[in-house]
């Protein structure tokens, strides 16, 4: 297949749907789905064909446009009209009034803050200091069909990779954007794929990790949901940058929303020659399979992914050596993000140059989040690194839940921490938020109020930290118990100030002492709940010396 | 044969090979370093975190076991640093489960015990986690104590590697972890167990013995399974 090819199919496509007059997006990603749109996508069809409007009204279920507050959201093209909470119910509103009738239901729109309702007024704050690169596709394109993705310049930067450069100029253009691994640790992404470029070895392997164990993180996931194909893409990339024959993609059990998708696209790439042995007429080959995670946190670390994809107990492997030196099965492997990889074609097709446009130097590029927590409105962003926090919790998120009091953002999850108020216009990215005692992680974005309670958060992901550890090595498993005892013992008003101490002693004990980034990162929460709200502890403590005392 | 070349370890400069780990070079040249997880012959897991070394240039902590000497290394093994951490170890093993040593059967045969008066363990400055386990007198001769196992792993390794039986695995994850016979069976029950003994005799503590030992009394054959293992990679 060629150039000329691919631009004559996505147009061929696009002029298929010009014959449509309205095209309806029905959200239907994992935020949308515990609110019924899936009755509400079947009743918006139903309703399609009982009004003989098939011909003129497309129907899609799509995935996540990032309001899942305000879920589900029927969005109509081409008049861009974003409905929210539409029900079983009321769903034959939008196509008798604003299909048949050509007038917006105004009751039912989604509406900014402010009085009126309005047609895209939600534009203003919402999706304003937002960039799509990564969700680009994500709630506007069926990720159910291929033809969808190449209709909107998919597979095209595979086209250019496969004819027109060669593995080290692809590699070139990686490192040239300075993308760095979303998965976490911010790994320049570009460096990563030269080192296992210069392994040479007959067999080599490239793996997506879907893993996503964080509490609160759903990125990944709706990725995958909205627009399989752009992972795909960027694996089938890779492997051809470094020289893989066969890729996996490890996701968790739990996401079987995900994995129907992913499967469906997998399929649907195979029957187009983009995977297989002759992909797009070239002699490179590259098959992906899927391996379903049963949700271990700790499977998320790079060599417990390798070690359970291998068919073994996820338990995490000293490095070095680096997977990249030996992977799966001992053989070069290639382990990047969900997002990472759909960041990819963007690079491919736009050029390093213009993806280093966005964001700060160190940080290029987007980052996505889940907005959750004590904010207006939760959903999917996708931002530009170097954003400040304020612009995050108060334009996109709308501000404070019932207009309280800021207290806390909590970032990367279990192995991150929480930043206080007084940090609020700090840029997020990857080294202002290490600075502060956190992690960009890979996009988890708790905010809290006032009502919270920063020992109750530490004891969570202490406690999260503590179940998740594999108990292989011995401070991460006995150390997140001890701490977590402790945490508990102040909590329930029993601590006391030596207690304190010896929690501080564990924390840089199992930090500096275990084996896998989980250990090393679990007293991150609780670290930085001490450097910023010691106060909080301090209450606790004081309130049971104030019962203690007399009995001294 | 591949031609040495020289690394520093404490300020030592020392001749190795391409292949070897620190920790064997430590050991041949009378640098001291403990371990617990490590057993000569069987695969090295990393695990217990003893025998972590400082590796000029890199900022976390490397089990020496599982490091491999490469040109241009500098290492040190005794910093105060990780003094601190074997001692905080050895005290997060003690605080885990159920370390007495006056009733224990490896009293003085122990390499915990070991480790503790080594490292200058004398009381616990931690919370303990104890929790009360079970104990398994089903096999025929051998017996395994949960309360006094350490997880080192040494019994699963020996049995599936050496034996080949792979009579013994882990279930469970965080301090909840804990060696299984078969598929969660009683050993006694056990239908791959072959009875060797192999997982006794490497045992470090009184997790495993067998049934004709009494406190003072029991026997470790851990030099046996050493020999066993060079001999056979010899012939390899
Ligand atoms: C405990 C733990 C859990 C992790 N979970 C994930 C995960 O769910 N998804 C992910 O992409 N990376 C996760 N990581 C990071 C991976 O180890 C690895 O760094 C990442 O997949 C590399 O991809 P990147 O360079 O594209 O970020 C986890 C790391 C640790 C230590």
């Amino acid at each position: 297949m060629s150039r000329e090819d691919l631009k004559q199919m996505a147009q061929r496509i696009q002029d298929d749907k010009k014959k449509y007059a309205y095209t309806i997006f029905a959200c239907n990603a994992s935020g949308c789905i515990p609110s019924g749109s899936e009755a509400v996508f079947e009743a918006l069809k139903n309703c399609v064909k009982d009004r003989k409007l098939e011909d003129q009204v497309r129907v899609v279920s799509c995935g996540c446009m990032g309001i899942c507050a305000q879920g589900p959201i029927v969005r109509v093209d081409p008049d861009q009209s974003i409905y929210q909470k539409v029900t079983v119910e009321n769903a034959h509103r939008i196509i008798d009034e604003h299909i048949i009738g050509k007038t917006p239901v105004k009751d039912m729109l989604l509406f900014s803050h402010e009085k009126e309702p309005l047609i895209n007024s939600f534009e203003e704050t919402f999706f304003k200091k937002q960039k799509r690169v990564v969700l680009r596709n994500c709630g506007r394109i069926d990720p159910q069909s291929i033809d969808d993705y190449i209709a909107e310049g998919g597979y095209q930067a595979l086209e250019k990779v496969l004819k027109r450069m060669g593995p080290e100029e692809v590699i070139a253009e990686v490192k040239h954007s300075r993308l760095r691994g979303r998965g976490g640790a911010g790994y320049p992404t570009g460096l990563k794929w030269e080192v296992v470029y210069k392994y040479v070895s007959d067999k080599k392997f490239v793996v997506c990790n879907a893993d996503e164990g964080d509490p609160g993180a759903f990125m990944d996931r709706s990725v995958i949901e909205g627009d399989p194909h752009r992972v795909l893409e960027g694996m089938i990339i890779a492997a051809y940058a470094v020289g893989a024959q066969k890729g996996y993609v490890y996701i968790r059990g739990e996401y079987a929303t995900a994995i129907k998708p992913l499967e469906t696209a997998i399929k649907q790439a195979k029957k187009n020659g983009f995977l297989g042995e002759t992909i797009m007429g070239t002699t490179f080959k590259f098959d992906i399979e899927i391996r379903i995670g049963a949700g271990a946190f700790v499977c998320g670390e790079q060599t417990a992914l390798i070690a359970s994809i291998e068919g073994r107990r996820g338990t995490p492997r000293p490095r070095p050596p680096y997977p990249a030196e030996k992977g799966l099965w001992g053989y070069p492997t290639l382990i990047n993000n969900v997002e990472t990889f759909a960041n990819i074609s963007a690079i491919i097709v736009h050029g390093g140059e213009w993806f280093c446009e966005t964001g700060t130097t160190k940080s290029t590029g987007t980052k996505v989040f889940s907005l959750a927590g004590k904010v207006k409105n939760t959903g999917l962003i996708e931002v530009p690194m170097g954003i400040s926090l304020r612009e995050i919790v108060y334009d996109i998120g709308g501000g404070i839940l019932d207009d309280r009091e800021f207290k806390a953002a909590q970032t990367g999850g279990p192995s991150g921490g929480c930043i206080s108020k007084e940090y609020l216009d700090r840029p997020v990215d990857y080294e202002s938020l290490v600075e502060l005692g956190s992690i960009m992680g890979s996009g988890g974005l708790i905010v809290m109020d006032d009502t919270s309670d920063m020992v109750d958060v530490a004891r969570f992901f202490m406690e999260f930290c503590m179940d998740e550890s594999c108990g292989k090595c011995v401070p991460c498993r006995v150390g997140t118990k001890q701490m977590f005892d402790l945490l508990n013992k102040i909590y329930i008003g029993r601590g006391t100030m030596a207690d304190l101490k010896v929690l501080e002693e564990l924390a840089i004990f199992v930090k500096e002492a275990s084996l896998c980034g989980l250990g090393m990162s679990a007293p991150n929460p609780l670290l930085s709940s001490l450097r910023f709200f010691k106060e909080d502890f301090l209450q606790h403590i004081q309130r049971n010396e104030k019962v203690v005392k007399p009995l001294i | 044969m591949k031609p040495p070349f020289p690394i520093e370890i404490d300020g030592k400069v020392i001749q190795v090979t391409e292949g070897q780990t620190v920790l064997e070079v430590c050991q041949a040249n009378g640098i001291d370093i403990p371990v617990m997880c490590h057993f000569e012959g069987l695969p090295d897991v990393g695990a217990c975190r003893l025998c972590l070394v400082e590796l000029k240039g890199v900022p976390k902590l490397l089990p020496a076991c599982t490091l491999r000497v490469a040109p241009n290394q500098v290492i040190n093994t005794q910093t105060e640093k990780i003094k601190k951490y074997r001692k905080m170890i050895v005290e997060a093993l003690f605080c885990e489960r159920d370390h007495v040593c006056a009733i224990c059967v490896a009293n003085g045969n122990c390499e915990l015990q070991d480790l503790a008066k080594k490292v200058g363990v004398d009381h616990m400055r931690f919370p303990d986690i104890l929790q009360p386990l079970e104990l398994d007198a089903s096999h025929p001769y051998f017996v395994i104590d949960h309360n006094r196992c350490i997880m080192c792993t040494r019994c699963v390794r020996v049995c599936a590697e050496v034996e080949g039986a792979h009579n013994f695995d882990i279930k469970n994850r965080s301090y909840k972890v804990r060696i299984i016979s078969d598929f969660n069976q009683p050993w006694g029950e056990s239908k791959t167990c072959t009875s060797c003994g192999k997982c006794v005799a490497v045992c470090p503590v009184g997790a495993l013995w067998s049934k004709s030992s009494y406190q003072g009394k029991i026997e470790k054959k851990k030099e046996a399974i050493c020999d066993l293992i060079r001999k056979r990679k010899v012939n390899v």
